[in-house]
């Protein structure tokens, strides 16, 4: 128990003083002088006088001694005092007194007792609501706490969130650069290995010209011509120059066309990435298409049967690299769950209104239960570590800064179709591009 | 102990009648006020009931003098066993010397043995007392109830836990005595040698048992 509660031990012992009052002994004892006692009084178990009445005439001899008992042990006496001749009647006045005083002490024990286990429920009670309440007062102001804070909370959660999306978005498309890149240097090699080649060929020919060269300088000096064209021709076989001469031709026609692979992949790749424009340009979106198939031919060619339904449009005011991060996320999601013989059926039409471009395989296609969800980022059906779940986020990113709308539907014969629909240029500006010139 | 003083010659024990609600912790204290003798010990003092159940507690006080002129005093308390009554209980207990743990035999109540004796350890545990050390004796009463819990079962029980377990039909006065006795023998074995009370009052466990559980002759 605290130090502001009673501390007391149920039971322990108590003394009469305690339990007695002089408010309750004192009349008891008048009335027995009333009634004829010349004394009465209550000493305890060593003679000493607790409470005592005398009448002014004396109070005359001991007539009467009772024990008086607390919880049945005899711890005072009640002595009466008077006339010896009013013994017969003093006498039982005694134990009436006795009897009286007895009552008082038991009840009045009783109601110490009670009052004390009263007061000790009553506090324990009390620390415990208080307890009970400081808890609660504490719980009730971290709710309101939390309460208050929420909307906040919240928001920043949400602020946090659009940032970490926003991140992944970038990494996402910084990942798709990387990868296109890696393709590209990989077009871009083979060409020059072939060219290099060529050239170190080229270099041993022309040595072995340049030897014959010399041959003709020398021998015309000390030679008669007669002899110098026998011997010319001699070295002339012996040098292999006509196979040299008719291979430097071919050699050198491979080289160019090479070289043109080259410029032209250079050109595709800066073309489909925009990176020479800022802001808004007008774009062809099926030229657009014919770039990204163009920058993916490395993993098309050979493997991948690419359709093309491809009808005129008119363009598409954007940001240059949009178009591409669409289709080239979208055809790479067609050839990764396609299978092993991806057929990829590329369509595009204009209605007066929208542009309608789909890009659909011959793959599993997407469960109807799935579709909500495959545009949100993380969202992924690969095996752990395998894709990252942001392609089809930046898909849905990209199109959505283009003001248009992206859905996925069964394609004809199974697989997936993505239907993209843009809305056209204003009426002022719109016209039907020219058909993309083959390349 | 509620009380020890040397000077004065004096020592206060206090035991206390534990258990669940209506398994006869009043009816030990007014039996155990009938068998025994007159002398040596003082009156029942039955508080404030409320429907004639215990809500505060009864008191039965024993007397005793050792040969050195030690006076001791056993006081005798029940509890009320209405869960509602945990605080109260809780005060009781407070500083006790032993426990008699009075458990109702008749099957249907053995959810509130347990409840019940659960309620013991963890409020003497709260009032600073160790029921590993503390004198504990368990009566199982009601022994006339005819659908009573076999003894097998209370010995199977209690037996490996080394409590002793009297059985008793307090209604009928029996085993009444027996409990008092065993708790006030291992409340004297817990008591005698801090105390002294063989070397230096004099006073042997036997003469102790004995002169708090003397039963009245017959007439």
């Amino acid at each position: 128990m605290s130090a502001q509660t009673l501390e007391f031990v149920v039971g322990a012992e108590k003394n009469l003083r305690e339990l007695l009052l002089d408010s309750d002994v004192l009349p008891l004892l008048k009335g027995a002088l009333q009634a004829g006692a010349g004394g009465a009084r209550v000493v305890d178990e060593e003679g000493e006088e607790l409470w005592g009445e005398t009448d002014g005439g004396g109070r005359g001899e001991l007539l009467a001694r009772l024990p008086l008992y607390l919880e049945g042990e005899p711890v005072a006496r009640l002595e009466l005092f008077g006339s010896p001749a009013e013994r017969d009647r003093l006498v039982p006045l005694a134990s009436l007194l006795g009897v009286a005083l007895d009552t008082v002490l038991r009840n009045n024990l009783k109601r110490v007792l009670t009052t004390e286990i009263h007061t000790s429920v009553v506090n324990s009670s009390h620390e415990e609501l208080m307890r009970i309440n400081s808890e609660l007062a504490a719980g009730e102001a971290r709710y309101r706490e939390l309460a208050e804070n929420l909307e906040l909370r919240v928001k920043e959660r949400s602020a946090e969130l659009k940032r970490a999306q926003a991140l992944m978005l970038q990494q996402e498309k910084m990942a798709a650069v990387g990868q296109l890149a890696a393709g590209v240097a990989h077009e871009i090699n083979n060409p020059l290995g072939f060219i290099t080649s060529n050239l170190h060929t080229l270099q041993k020919y022309a040595a072995r010209c340049c030897a014959m060269l010399q041959f003709y300088r020398e021998h015309v000096r000390v030679d008669p011509p007669a002899r110098l064209v026998e011997n010319a021709e001699l070295k002339w076989r012996e040098l292999k120059l006509p196979q040299v001469l008719s291979d430097i031709g071919d050699l050198m026609a491979e080289s160019l066309a090479g070289a043109e692979r080259v410029s032209r992949i250079v050109a595709d790749l800066k073309g489909f990435s925009h990176v020479d424009e800022a802001g808004e340009v007008e774009v062809d979106l099926n030229q657009e298409l014919e770039r990204t198939l163009g920058v993916l031919s490395h993993q098309i060619s050979g493997r991948a049967e690419v359709v093309k339904e491809l009808q005129p449009l008119p363009p598409v005011n954007c940001q240059g690299q949009l178009p591409g991060q669409i289709f080239l996320n979208l055809i790479q999601n067609a050839l990764t769950h396609a299978g092993a013989a991806p057929r990829i059926t590329l369509s595009s039409c204009f209605d007066g209104e929208r542009i309608r471009i789909g890009i659909a395989d011959n793959g599993p296609g997407v469960p109807a239960g799935l579709r909500g969800q495959i545009f949100e980022p993380f969202f992924t059906t690969l095996p752990v570590g395998s894709g990252t779940g942001m392609g089809l986020a930046v898909v849905w990113e990209a199109v959505l800064k283009l003001k248009g709308t992206i859905a996925v539907a069964d394609a004809p014969g199974g697989g997936a179709d993505f239907i993209i629909t843009i809305p056209a240029a204003k009426e002022g500006d719109r016209h039907l591009a020219e058909p993309v010139p083959k390349e | 102990m509620i009380e020890y003083s040397e000077k004065e010659g004096r020592m206060v024990l206090k035991l206390v009648y534990y258990g669940p609600a209506l398994s006869g912790k009043t009816t030990n204290l007014l039996q155990l006020h009938d068998l025994l003798t007159r002398q040596g010990r003082g009156e029942l003092m039955v508080l404030d009931t409320s429907g004639d159940r215990t809500i505060y507690f009864d008191l039965l006080p024993f007397f005793l003098t050792a040969p050195s002129g030690l006076k001791i005093k056993v006081k005798v308390y029940t509890v009320p066993g209405q869960v509602c009554h945990d605080a109260t209980r809780k005060a009781v207990l407070q500083r006790a010397d032993g426990v008699a743990f009075i458990a109702d035999s008749n099957p249907s109540e053995s959810h509130s043995n347990f409840a019940s004796f659960d309620n013991l350890e963890r409020n003497l545990a709260l009032v600073g007392l160790d029921i590993e050390t503390l004198p504990l004796v368990i009566q199982f009463n009601k022994r006339d109830l005819p659908q009573a819990v076999p003894e097998r079962e209370i010995r199977a029980t209690w037996d490996p836990t080394g409590v002793p377990v009297v059985l008793a039909s307090a209604l009928n006065g029996e085993g009444v005595a027996d409990t008092f006795a065993l708790l006030a023998g291992l409340v004297y074995d817990r008591i005698d040698a801090r105390y002294a009370l063989t070397g230096q009052h004099g006073l042997s466990r036997d003469r102790f048992v004995r002169q708090l559980t003397s039963l009245k002759e017959e007439p």
